[in-house]
């Protein structure tokens, strides 16, 4: 079992990744792809001052969007892998993880960019300004320092772009004046990788200025680079607590995963999801049981009774029920027995009362009246959601199970019980319940995820904050991370729901084994 | 019970079902009687339909009503009707008196139980054991019904060579003694790993030994055997139906055997009763039926099977003899009145009835030989007494218990 299990588990691992793949590849293919969600998390609207062309290019190095897409998957999927390569992240005290400092955009060698003579001045200032940095000591002054550093490489690696990205554009202009359009790209831009077929004429009006933003190029290229080396020191310096555990020191460490930072919330998406999810989780865990211990001895008793009053009864009944449609259903709920309007039982929205912080876990008969405490509340809010999550879900068990039921009255091995002489309630309970038991597991593998999806509407409608109303904010606001980790969640819950009835499924059926 | 007299007594039984056509009920069994006596094997065959499988089941009573339903008759069993037994003293008689297995062995057994469960709890419903006991009872079941490993009949033919050995002196009877307690506790560990498994491990053979085991733990007075060995191979056919024999002869118990196999019925019946239609056409001793069938529709069945020489192009069938008039009047006493009975006998050929409601009468024709005969005025008027033969067919095999087995 044990190796079937972890067998499982590691096929888990590519099941995820081929969903998370397919979601990432869907929010790029959506319109305006991840820079539509990162100019959403930027503030959206076009970036003031300057040439657009040069805000744009900025702003895709902040947000790394110029790589290939499935770099940029493979570096997210780093994230979240709890194996990590390399050197360990540090975690802040909000929980952003800070990474390595990324390495600079390539220059571009025009000019004496790419001479022995500035490559060494390069390396030398370098040195120079590591060896300049000494880390403070305190641990709150090393923080302080670290981000004092980390913005002065910000901003001088976005001069660096923004230099880099006035070069391309110069050099398109040249290219374009010396009769070499095709060698331009469709953003209007010369990129580096085309220079070599770049026939040069530095006697041209045009190269000068070509010549002159290189130079700032390669001044902003050793600034940055200088500022990175900096970085870098500040960041072996260790000003925050290292994320994870290390393996093998520097190359391999086991850690949570990175599920990134959201905007639109600005907080990380890990501690969103675990306020969320065991939201979700609670209306489920009280749902899921309430639904088969209604419509399993409902299913049991009609199967039974076969043609009796309660057979027809429980059958119609619960095929009605089911075909309500839930969002009907839960404006119904709120308006009629909720609205102070009507009935006023129970309340509007979310999971506790404003004050439940405040109140004693269980109910009590104080000086005041009775005060209904922390659980109580609970319940009292969980009414509605957990009856809209389940009244649909008996029909298809019920009826299931009857079926089921019905099947195993007529086996041979029933008969064989009878001709033991085994009275009537052991043959319904012990013989066909037994054998019955087994497409009601497989019904929760098909349910679970259902359900999953049911409490999106439901958390919805009585403003729950679940995974549900998560999703359906990141989805509205751009949010690709939120989107990214939501997926993973729901993707990890659910296979771990089919998991577990595979599990079940073994226990009840000796025939079954995973050896 | 008194140690003569018989164990179960099937009188004038009749047993409808719905008709969910609409039509008229169907008439399974029509007035059905027969005898079983200790130590004695009845074989009931006839084919498909014609009520065999709904006799047992009704003297179980496990005829689902509706659809069913008992129209008259009685079941004798121990002194009382099991006709008008309550559910809760069915139960009772179920499996501790009378058991039953079936001819689907591979289903008959609950696949999410262990063998050990299923024969428990025969066991701890009919007899008053503690749960230890009831192992015992399981383990010696188990070994009565042969399902012992291959290694222990090495074993055994092992410890038979060291038998000789300590006989002849050569060897010192300390290691005997050792051999067979070895092959004691070998032969109880097998038993108690074959009751912690399941069913599905098994062949078909096994789990009808299984079910065979089951059946007998309660220690029966009669056993049902429905068919219980159409499903399995020859070899196998033949192991359980001596195994079946065997401990019938050692606790004198009855049996009624189901079959279509008239191979099976020259083998181990003692007493044949042919049905046709719910009702018995043909009842005698097992060697004067096959030597001399005196009904039309027995000597077709007898006909009907193929010799190995035979090379005709089409076979005899049943019809053939009975769509023959002529073969009615072969019967001893045609002239009389005595006409083998026969649904679909042509009007022009069927004798003159007494005035009575049933056209059919069990007569015994000749001493302990009775036929299927049209109620006409000559048989009204010489009531036989009820189909009951307590002959057994002597065994040689009996009384020498093979030396294989303990």
């Amino acid at each position: 079992m044990l190796p079937y299990i972890s067998r499982r588990l590691l096929f888990m691992i590519p099941t995820l990744v081929g969903m998370t793949l397919m979601v990432y590849t869907l929010i790029a293919l959506a319109p305006g792809g991840f820079s539509a969600s990162a100019s959403a998390a930027a503030g959206g609207g076009a970036p003031a001052g300057g040439d657009p062309r040069i805000a744009e290019a900025k702003f895709r190095d902040r947000f790394l969007l110029d790589e290939p897409l499935l770099t940029q998957y493979g570096r997210w999927l780093a994230r979240v892998f709890p194996v990590k390569f390399g050197t360990r992240a540090q975690v802040d005290a909000t929980g952003e993880r800070i990474y390595w400092p990324a390495s600079l955009p390539e220059m571009i060698a025009v000019g004496d960019a790419a001479s022995p003579a500035e490559v060494q001045r390069l390396a030398e200032s370098m040195a120079a300004a590591r060896a300049s940095f000494h880390a403070a000591e305190p641990e709150l002054q090393r923080q302080a320092q670290y981000r004092q550093v980390s913005r002065e490489a910000k901003t001088a690696r976005e001069s660096l772009v923004g230099a880099l990205a006035q070069l391309r554009l110069d050099l398109a202009e040249y290219a374009a004046a010396t009769g070499q359009s095709a060698l331009v790209d469709s953003r209007g831009e010369l990129p580096a990788s085309r220079l070599v077929a770049l026939r040069v004429d530095t006697a041209h009006e045009l190269w000068s200025s070509v010549a002159a933003s290189a130079r700032v190029a390669n001044d902003a290229y050793a600034k940055a680079s200088a500022a990175r080396a900096v970085l870098e020191a500040s960041f072996e310096s260790r000003p925050f607590r290292e994320a994870g555990v290390g393996v093998i020191p520097g190359v391999l460490s086991v850690g949570a995963p990175d599920l990134g930072w959201s905007r639109t919330k600005n907080r990380p998406v890990g501690s969103l999801i675990l306020e969320a999810l065991p939201v979700t989780l609670l209306i489920n865990v009280v749902a899921f049981p309430l639904i088969y211990l209604v419509a399993i001895p409902a299913g049991m008793l009609a199967a039974a009774r076969r043609g009796s009053l309660f057979d027809v009864l429980s059958g119609g009944v619960f095929i009605a029920l089911w075909s309500i449609p839930v969002v009907w259903a839960g404006v119904l709920a709120i308006g009629f027995l909720a609205s102070n309007q009507y009935l006023g039982l129970f309340p509007v929205a979310g999971l506790h009362a404003t004050d439940s912080a405040s109140m004693p876990f269980l109910p009590s008969w104080g000086a005041a009246g009775f005060a209904r405490g922390w659980l109580l509340d609970l319940v009292w809010h969980l009414v509605l959601p957990v009856t809209c999550l389940v009244y649909a879900g008996f029909a298809v068990l019920s009826r299931q199970t009857r079926a089921a039921m019905l099947d195993n009255f007529n086996a041979d091995y029933v008969r064989t019980a009878k001709a033991k002489g085994v009275s009537r309630r052991d043959i319904v309970l012990r013989h066909v319940f037994r054998n019955s038991l087994l497409p009601l597991i497989t019904m929760f593998v098909s349910i679970f995820p259902a359900m999953l999806s049911g409490s999106v509407v439901v958390e919805k409608i009585f403003s729950v904050p679940g995974m549900g109303s998560l999703m359906l904010e990141a989805i509205s606001l751009h949010d690709a991370e939120m989107m990214l980790a939501n997926t993973v969640m729901i993707g990890c819950v659910s296979l771990l729901a089919l998991l577990l009835a595979d599990i079940l499924y073994a226990v009840a059926d000796p025939r079954v084994s995973y050896a | 019970m008194d140690g003569n007299g018989p164990l179960l007594e099937v009188a004038d039984l009749a047993v409808s079902f719905d008709n969910s056509g609409g039509g008229p009920r169907i008439q399974a069994v029509a007035g059905l009687s027969l005898t079983i006596h200790p130590r004695q094997t009845l074989a009931v065959v006839g084919e498909s339909g014609c009520g065999k499988s709904v006799t047992a089941m009704t003297t179980m009573q496990l005829i689902p009503c509706p659809p069913g339903r008992v129209d008259g008759g009685t079941i004798l069993f121990g002194g009382r009707d099991l006709l008008t037994l309550s559910e809760r003293e069915m139960r009772k008689v179920r499996g501790s008196e009378i058991a039953m297995i079936f001819q689907e062995q591979m289903t008959s057994l609950n696949p999410v139980y262990t063998i050990g469960d299923q024969i428990l709890e025969a066991i701890l419903l009919h007899q008053r054991v503690t749960a230890d006991e009831a192992v015992e009872i399981a383990i010696r079941a188990l070994e009565e019904v042969g399902m012992y490993s291959p290694i222990e009949s090495r074993m055994r033919r092992e410890l038979a060579a060291l038998k000789v050995e300590v006989d002849a002196q050569r060897r010192a009877p300390a290691e005997l003694l050792q051999a067979e307690s070895s092959l004691g506790t070998r032969m109880r560990a097998t038993r108690l790993q074959l009751l912690r498994d399941y069913p599905h491990r098994y062949s078909g053979g096994m789990r009808q030994r299984v079910m065979i085991a089951m059946a007998l733990a309660c220690k029966p007075k009669v056993l049902l055997a429905d068919e219980p060995t159409t499903a399995l191979e020859v070899t196998i056919q033949a192991q359980i139906l001596e195994l079946l024999d065997e401990i019938q002869a050692t606790r004198g118990m009855g049996m009624m055997l189901i079959t279509h196999n008239l191979g099976v019925v020259a083998e181990n019946a003692d007493v044949v009763c042919v049905m046709y239609a719910g009702r018995v056409v043909e009842y005698a001793r097992v060697e004067e039926l096959f030597a001399r069938p005196l009904h039309p529709y027995t000597r077709g069945l007898f006909r009907s099977i193929p010799g190995l020489r035979d090379h005709r192009a089409r076979l005899t069938t049943v019809e053939d003899i009975v769509d023959d008039p002529a073969e009615f009047r072969k019967l001893e006493g045609y002239e009389k009145g005595v006409v083998p009975w026969w649904p679909f006998l042509p009007e022009a050929h069927r004798p003159a009835l007494a005035p009575s409601r049933d056209p059919y009468a069990l007569h015994e024709i000749e001493p302990d030989r009775w036929v299927g005969c049209w109620r006409t005025p000559h048989v009204e008027a010489h009531p036989t007494r009820r189909a009951d033969l307590t002959y057994r067919r002597s065994r040689s095999s009996v009384q020498a218990a093979p030396s294989d087995r303990s």
